[in-house]
C-alpha cells in the first residue's frame, strides 16, 4: 500500500423498513489521523461504520479506501482495514481464548486448510497482545473475561492484521475510567502513522486527540475539525434537548 | 458378542456427529440442528418411492432431495430472515410433509420395517452394505468439520469480522448446512429420528462445560460421543435394551457429569 491512508463515501444510502438511516451523505478524509465519530443511539454510527466495511449494501451510493472501490465487499474492505466491533455483537458462549482469537483471525486469508498456527502468526499475535495490555488475560476463554479486557483482545486482533486503517465502534464502552484512558492511549498512538475512526458516547476522551470530528444522527450532521464542529448549536440539533453532558464536554474542550 | 458391523456403524456416527456437534454450539445452530432430523425423515421417507419408481438407491435419493431441501433456510436467512424464524418455516414444511409422505409411502409400498426403524433406529440391524454406508457418510462429514472447524468458529465468534479478515462467509454458511444434512440424513437409519436431535446437540454441550479452548471442545465433544456410542451399544445388547435409546441416556449421562466438572 502506498501513499496516505484515504477513506472518500459518495452519495451514502441507506434504508430499514423504509426509513432511511442515511440518505446522499458523504465524506473525505485523509489520514494519519483519528476520527471521531458522535451521535445519539441510532444515530447510525454502527450502520456508517459496516458500510466503510462493506459489510452493508448501501442502496445507493459508493465507498473507496485508498482508491478501491469497495462498496459491498468486506473482503475487499477488510484489505485496507482493521474492524474493532461493538462489543455486544461479539458471542461468547464458546469456548475460545483471547489468544486463539486473535491467531485464528491472523490466518484468515489465503487457502484453507488451515490446521496448524505457523510461528510467523503466533510471534505477531503475541506482539499485540503485548502492545495493549492482554497477555496477562490472553488465555483465558473469551466467557470469562471483563468487558474491558475483551476489547483489548479485540483492538489486538485488528492491529495485528497491520493494516493502514482501523474502524473501532465504541472501544471504549464497557471500560472503567482508569482503563478508559490506557486504551484512548493506545488508539491516539495507532492514530499517528494509521487513519483510525473510532466511535464513542464518551467525547471527553478523544476530541483533543482528533484530527476530525463527526456528528452523526440520521445523516451526517456535522464534520470537520474538532474546533469548527464542537459547536453547541450543532450539538443540540444532533443530540436534541439533552446536551447537559456535553455542555460539560465543551468546558473541557475549551480549556 | 459385538458384531463388528454394530461397532462399525455405531463409531462412524459418533465421529460424525461429535466432530458437527461444536460446529453447532459455536455457530449457534442449536434449533435448525435439531430441526434436521425431520427434514432427513422427510427426505428419507421420500427416497423408497423415488427409487422404486425412477431406480437407483433410496438412501441416495433422500440425500438428492434433503440436502437441496435444508438450503431453504440458508437462502431465507440470507434475504434477511431471523435465523430461528428461518429455521420455523424450514421444520413447519418438513414436519408437514414427512407426515404426508409416510401416509403416502406406507399406503402405496411395502416398507414398513424399514420406516419404524428410521424412527427408532437400530444399528443390530445394520448389514455390511449399511455400515460402510454410514462408514463413508461420517468420514465425509467429519472429515469436512474438522477441516473448516476453526473458520466456523471464527464466524460463529463474530461474523462481521470473520468477512472483513477475507472469509467468505457464504460459502461457509452453506458448508455447515450440507455437512449437518448429509449426516442427518445418511445416518437416519444407523442412530434413528429420535436420538440423532440427541447425538447432534449434547456432545458439544457437554464438551463447552468443560473446555477452555477450542480444542479442547472438539476432542471433548469427539471422545464423549463416542463413549456415549460404545456405552450405549454395549449396554444394548446386554441388558437387551433399544441400543440407541441407550447411547442417548448415557449422553445425558456425560453432559450432567460435564455440569458437575463445570461446577469446580
Ligand atoms: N440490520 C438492521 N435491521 C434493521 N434496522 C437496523 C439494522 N441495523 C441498524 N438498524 C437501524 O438503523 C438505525 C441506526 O442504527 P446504528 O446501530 O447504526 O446506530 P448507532 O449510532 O450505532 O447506535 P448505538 O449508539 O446504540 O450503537 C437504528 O434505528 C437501527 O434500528
Ligand atoms: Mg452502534
Amino acid at each position: 500500500m502506498h501513499g496516505k491512508p484515504h477513506v472518500k463515501v459518495e452519495d451514502l444510502t441507506i434504508a430499514y423498513r423504509g426509513e432511511y438511516v442515511f440518505n446522499g451523505d458523504g465524506f473525505e478524509v485523509e489520514g494519519p489521523g483519528l476520527v471521531t465519530v458522535i451521535g445519539p443511539n441510532g444515530a447510525g454510527k454502527t450502520t456508517l461504520f459496516r458500510a466503510i466495511m462493506g459489510l452493508v449494501k448501501p442502496l445507493r451510493g459508493r465507498v473507496y479506501v485508498n482508491g478501491e472501490d469497495v462498496t459491498g465487499s468486506p473482503g475487499r474492505a477488510g484489505r485496507h482495514i482493521g474492524y474493532v466491533p461493538q462489543l455486544a455483537h461479539v458471542y461468547r458462549g464458546f469456548p475460545l481464548t483471547g489468544r486463539e482469537l486473535v491467531e485464528l483471525s491472523l490466518r484468515l486469508r489465503g487457502r484453507p486448510p488451515r490446521l496448524h498456527v505457523p510461528r510467523g502468526v503466533r510471534e505477531r499475535a503475541e506482539r499485540y497482545l503485548r502492545a495493549v495490555g492482554a497477555e496477562r488475560f490472553a488465555d483465558r476463554p473469551v466467557s470469562r473475561l471483563s468487558g474491558g479486557q475483551l476489547q483489548r483482545i479485540l483492538i489486538a486482533r485488528a492491529l495485528a492484521r497491520e493494516t493502514p486503517i482501523l474502524v473501532m465502534d465504541e472501544p471504549l464502552s464497557a471500560i472503567d475510567p482508569r482503563g478508559k484512558e490506557g486504551i484512548a492511549r493506545i488508539i491516539e498512538e495507532t492514530a499517528r502513522d494509521k487513519l483510525v475512526f473510532v466511535s464513542s458516547h464518551d467525547p471527553i476522551m478523544f476530541l483533543h486527540r482528533s484530527k476530525y470530528l463527526m456528528v452523526v444522527n440520521r445523516g451526517i450532521k456535522g464534520f470537520g475539525s474538532p474546533e469548527k464542529t464542537f459547536r453547541l448549536e450543532l450539538l443540540r440539533h444532533a443530540y436534541g434537548g439533552s446536551v447537559y453532558m456535553i455542555e460539560k464536554c465543551i468546558h473541557v474542550f475549551e480549556r | 458378542m459385538l458384531d463388528p458391523r454394530w461397532v462399525l456403524v455405531v463409531v462412524a456416527a459418533a465421529t460424525a456427529f461429535g466432530s458437527l456437534s461444536p460446529v453447532v454450539a459455536a455457530r449457534k445452530l442449536y434449533y435448525f440442528a435439531s430441526s434436521l432430523p425431520h427434514a432427513a425423515l422427510l427426505a428419507a421417507v421420500l427416497g423408497y418411492p423415488l427409487a422404486a419408481e425412477l431406480g437407483g438407491d433410496p438412501a441416495v435419493w433422500a440425500l438428492a432431495v434433503g440436502v437441496p431441501l435444508s438450503y431453504i433456510v440458508v437462502y431465507l436467512v440470507e434475504r434477511g430472515v431471523e435465523e430461528d424464524v428461518a429455521t420455523a418455516v424450514f421444520v413447519s414444511f418438513s414436519v408437514a410433509s414427512s407426515v404426508a409422505a409416510i401416509y403416502y409411502v406406507l399406503t402405496r409400498y411395502s416398507v414398513g420395517t424399514s420406516l419404524w426403524s428410521l424412527i427408532i433406529g437400530d444399528p443390530l440391524l445394520a448389514s455390511w452394505r449399511d455400515a460402510w454406508w454410514a462408514a463413508g457418510v461420517a468420514a465425509g462429514v467429519a472429515g469436512a468439520a474438522l477441516l473448516f472447524y476453526r473458520e466456523q468458529v471464527v464466524i460463529g465468534v463474530d461474523r462481521d469480522f470473520a468477512a472483513t479478515a477475507g472469509l467468505r462467509v457464504v460459502l461457509y454458511d452453506y458448508l455447515v448446512v450440507t455437512a449437518l444434512a448429509v449426516a442427518a440424513i445418511g445416518l437416519l437409519k444407523a442412530v434413528g429420528f429420535v436420538v440423532e436431535h440427541v447425538f447432534i446437540l449434547l456432545p458439544s454441550a457437554a464438551a463447552v462445560n468443560v473446555s477452555r479452548n477450542s480444542g479442547e471442545a472438539l476432542a471433548a465433544s469427539i471422545l464423549s460421543s463416542l463413549f456415549a456410542g460404545l456405552a450405549g451399544l454395549i449396554l444394548g445388547v446386554y441388558l437387551d435394551v433399544a441400543p440407541s435409546a441407550a447411547i442417548g441416556f448415557v449422553l445425558l449421562g456425560v453432559y450432567l457429569a460435564s455440569l458437575g466438572v463445570r461446577e469446580k
